[in-house]
């Protein structure tokens, strides 16, 4: 029998609608989370993702203004490198793309100039990962243990935020 | 003279096509199955006022998807990902015609 890639769980993606994760003001619930990983891993770019079927959806944006992504608030999931940590359900760590075998022509890398990404999963208390807490960077960098660290710490407090909206039927 | 077709199949550099009908029916299979998934399209369009297989524009998608996601759940978990996959498409396209077209 073969497993279901989690990418398209059904029950997945209904505890994605029923946390209310793809309405419009769930961005100022969590920008401010996206700000602090930024600032704290001194990067760019942090995103609050949330990993649906066949797209990036951008729960919460911090970046510089002019950003296409911040436009189109996501991107197809085949350029995703948070969909990783949805199959893994663990942190995913990316020095150098333009060498790493997944992702030396993603087009994020090949386009638009991306060079290293850390994302950890956004677990909900069913279970299901939603997506990640991540950061982006145009130039190749290492990530420590503390990095990720803080990535962690930073998504608890997203996802306690996040279940505060579960739909309740 | 007909004037050819404004964008073309894939974004040079992106490879991304815009989807289409078969694209959001395919999600749909894979997330509830056939048969489900199916069922799930025919009433996104008979919703949208639309037939099955006849949902032939960007436009029309774009009601049909609307509808998708109006059944809520995991149908309007996928009508997002299409949407987005649209708005990337739209977006980056025009970016690159005011670049002055694929380089």
């Amino acid at each position: 029998m073969t497993a279901i890639d989690p990418l398209y769980d059904e029950e997945r993606l209904r505890e994605i609608v029923e946390l209310d994760l793809l309405a419009p003001d769930v961005d100022p619930l969590l920008a401010d989370i996206a700000a602090q990983a930024a600032a704290r891993l001194g990067l760019p770019v942090s995103l609050i993702s949330v990993v649906l079927d066949e797209a990036l959806h951008v729960a919460g944006f911090h970046g510089p203004a002019g950003l296409w992504l911040e436009e189109t608030r996501g991107h197809p999931v085949e350029w995703s490198f948070c969909a990783t940590s949805v199959r893994t359900r663990d942190a995913f760590v990316v020095e150098n793309a333009e060498v790493h075998p997944d992702h030396r022509t993603n087009p994020l890398v090949t386009q638009d100039g991306v060079r290293c990404y850390a994302g950890v999963p956004l677990i909900s208390s069913r279970g299901y990962v939603l997506g990640n807490l991540c950061v982006v960077g145009l130039e190749q960098r290492p990530f420590s243990e503390h990095d990720v660290g803080v990535l962690r710490e930073l998504a608890a407090e997203a996802v306690r935020r996040i279940e505060q909206r579960r739909i309740t039927a | 003279m007909l004037s050819p077709p404004s964008s073309p199949a894939r974004l040079p550099g992106y490879d991304l096509r815009e989807p289409v009908e078969a694209d959001a029916l395919a999600s749909l299979r894979r997330v509830f199955g056939p048969e489900r998934g199916e069922e799930r399209w025919s009433r996104a369009c008979h919703d949208a006022g639309l037939a099955v297989g006849g949902v032939s524009t960007q436009a029309q998608l774009v009601r049909a998807v609307q509808a998708l996601a109006a059944q809520g759940g995991p149908a309007a978990a996928v009508a997002r990902s299409v949407e987005i996959r649209q708005r990337t498409h739209a977006r980056l396209a025009a970016r690159a015609a005011t670049a002055g077209g694929p380089r």
